[in-house]
C-alpha cells in the first residue's frame, strides 16, 4: 500500500476531531480503540474529549459500534467502492446522478452533510476494517478509500488507517517490506522477490493448487479459508507451527508446538499504526519459540543442496541483525 | 504465595497491541490482567505453562522436536513451490526468519493480510 496517508494513533488521540469507521466493529473486535485513542480521550486540542469529536460508522448492518457513533450510514452490501467513488466526486463538486446515490442505499442529503462535515473537520481519520477490504472489490476498496483520504488533503488534514485484526499482522507487512520490498503476496521462484496479489496471494495459490508444500506459522487457515483451499492443504505436505493443535494441525504432516508470543516468547510486535512495541512475557513455556524453530529449519535446509544448479545461484543476503 | 507483577506488558491479541497491561502471575499462569479488555483478558488467562500438547506431531503421532524439524526441512526442500504463510500470531524476529526461509527455498511468502 505505497502512498498511504497515515499517522500514529497518538496523533489521532491528540488531534482527530472527525473519525470514520468503515466496515469494522471496534466495539466488539478492538474494545479499547474508542477509549484509548479515538473517542474518549481529552487533549490540548480537544479539551472536551468525546464532545469535540464526531464519529461516523459506515457498515452494512447496525452493529454494537453504531451505538457509539454520531452518524450511522448503512451502505448496501457490496456497494462500498461505489460509495467511496461518489464521495470522491462530491468533495470536488462534480455531478453525481440520483440513481448512482440511490444504488448505494443512502440519500443525497446524508452524503452532502457528510462531505460538509469532512471538509470542515480539522483532522479527519478513516479506519477501515475487513468489511471493506475483504468484501466485493477487496484491495481496490482499500485503494479507493486511501485515495479519498489523500484527496481530502486538498481541503483539510485527513488520514486513513487499516484496523488490523490478529496480533502482529502489521509486523508481518513491515518485516516483508523491509526484507523484500513488498508487503505480501511475494514469490522468490526466480531467485528474487516479485509481488502480485491475486497470483501469489495464499488463498488464490491454494484454490488453484499451485503450491506443493505449505509452511503455516501463527495462523489457522484450516479454520478460516474456503473449502477448496483446505482440501489442497490436505493433499500437499503441510507443516504447522502453533502454540495449540489447530484445525490446520489436524490435516498437517508435521505440527510443532511453540511458545505463545507475548506470554512465553519474547520479541517485538507492531501496533496497527506501525509502531513497534517490545513484548514482556511473564511465563516460561516448555515449548521452544517460533524464532528458534524456524531458524533450526533454515539451518537444516541450508545443509542440503541449493535448489538452483551451481553457477546459476543468486547471491544470498547474509543474515542481518 | 504472593504474585509477581509486570507493569506495562504488551497484549498481542488484536491489532491495537495495548502496552499498558498490568499482569499478576506466578510460575504456572497469569491470574490477573488489569486494564486489558475482555478479549485481552481471555488471551492472557487462557495460556499456562502446562505441557498440554505434545512437542511435535508427525502424521498425527507424537514425535520429537528434532525429528519434526528434520522432516519439515526435507519436505520443504523437496517441494518445487513451497508456500510460507501466516506470520500474524508471531514475533517480528520469527517473521524475519520466515522471510529468509521463503528466500532460500525459492518459494511463496504471504501473510494473513491476504486471507
Amino acid at each position: 500500500m505505497g502512498g498511504k496517508v497515515s499517522c500514529t494513533l497518538g496523533e489521532v488521540k491528540q488531534r482527530a476531531d472527525f473519525i470514520v469507521y468503515w466496515g469494522g466493529n471496534p466495539a466488539e473486535c478492538h474494545p479499547r480503540h474508542f477509549t484509548k485513542y479515538t473517542l474518549m480521550q481529552k487533549s490540548k486540542f480537544l479539551p472536551r474529549g468525546r464532545k469535540d469529536r464526531t464519529m461516523v460508522l459506515v457498515d452494512i448492518r447496525e452493529t454494537k459500534s453504531a451505538k457509539a457513533s454520531d452518524i450511522f450510514l448503512q451502505v448496501r452490501p457490496g456497494k462500498d467502492f461505489e460509495l467511496i467513488t461518489i464521495l470522491r466526486a462530491l468533495i470536488k463538486d462534480q455531478n453525481v446522478s440520483d440513481e448512482a446515490i440511490a444504488d448505494t442505499g443512502l440519500t443525497r442529503e446524508v452524503l452532502d452533510d457528510l462531505v460538509q462535515r469532512m471538509k470542515s473537520a480539522k483532522f479527519g481519520c478513516m479506519f477501515f476494517g475487513m468489511g471493506l477490504s475483504m468484501t466485493r472489490g477487496k484491495h481496490m476498496n482499500s485503494a479507493a478509500l486511501l485515495t479519498l483520504a489523500a484527496e481530502m488533503n486538498a481541503f483539510t488534514k485527513f488520514v486513513a488507517m487499516p484496523m488490523r485484526g490478529h496480533g502482529n499482522v502489521t509486523g508481518a507487512d513491515v518485516m516483508m517490506r523491509w526484507q523484500t520490498g513488498y508487503p505480501f503476496g511475494i514469490t522468490f521462484n526466480r531467485g528474487y522477490p516479485r509481488y502480485n496479489p491475486g497470483e501469489f496471494s495464499t488463498v488464490d495459490v491454494l484454490v488453484r493448487g499451485d503450491c506443493d508444500a505449505a509452511f503455516i506459522i501463527g495462523a489457522d487457515p484450516g479454520g478460516t479459508m474456503p473449502q477448496p483451499a483446505i482440501d489442497h492443504l490436505k493433499r500437499i505436505p503441510t507443516i504447522v507451527l502453533d502454540p495449540h493443535v489447530t484445525h490446520t494441525s489436524k490435516l498437517a504432516r508435521v505440527h510443532i508446538t511453540t511458545a505463545p508470543q507475548g506470554i512465553a516468547a519474547p520479541g517485538t510486535a507492531y501496533r496497527m499504526d506501525e509502531v513497534p512495541l517490545p513484548l514482556k512475557p511473564p511465563l516460561k513455556s516448555p515449548y521452544p519459540t517460533d524464532e528458534y524453530v524456524v531458524r533450526r529449519i533454515n539451518e537444516a535446509i541450508m545443509a542440503k543442496p541449493f535448489w538452483l544448479p551451481d553457477g546459476s545461484q543468486p547471491q544470498m543476503l547474509t543474515a542481518q541483525v | 504465595m504472593s504474585l509477581q507483577v509486570i507493569d506495562n506488558a504488551t497484549c498481542t491479541f488484536c491489532g491495537c497491541v495495548c502496552d499498558d497491561i498490568q499482569l499478576h502471575y506466578d510460575e504456572t499462569r497469569i491470574h490477573k490482567a488489569n486494564k486489558a479488555c475482555v478479549l485481552g483478558t481471555a488471551w492472557f488467562l487462557n495460556h499456562t505453562v502446562e505441557h498440554k500438547y505434545p512437542d511435535a506431531l508427525i502424521d498425527g503421532k507424537k514425535a520429537s522436536l528434532d525429528d519434526a524439524i528434520e522432516l519439515a526441512a526435507t519436505l520443504l526442500h523437496e517441494a518445487d513451490m513451497p508456500l510460507v504463510y501466516g506470520m500474524s500470531n508471531t514475533t517480528c524476529e520469527a517473521q524475519k526468519e520466515c522471510a529468509a526461509l521463503a528466500d532460500q527455498l525459492g518459494g511463496l511468502l504471504d501473510s494473513h493480510t491476504s486471507l
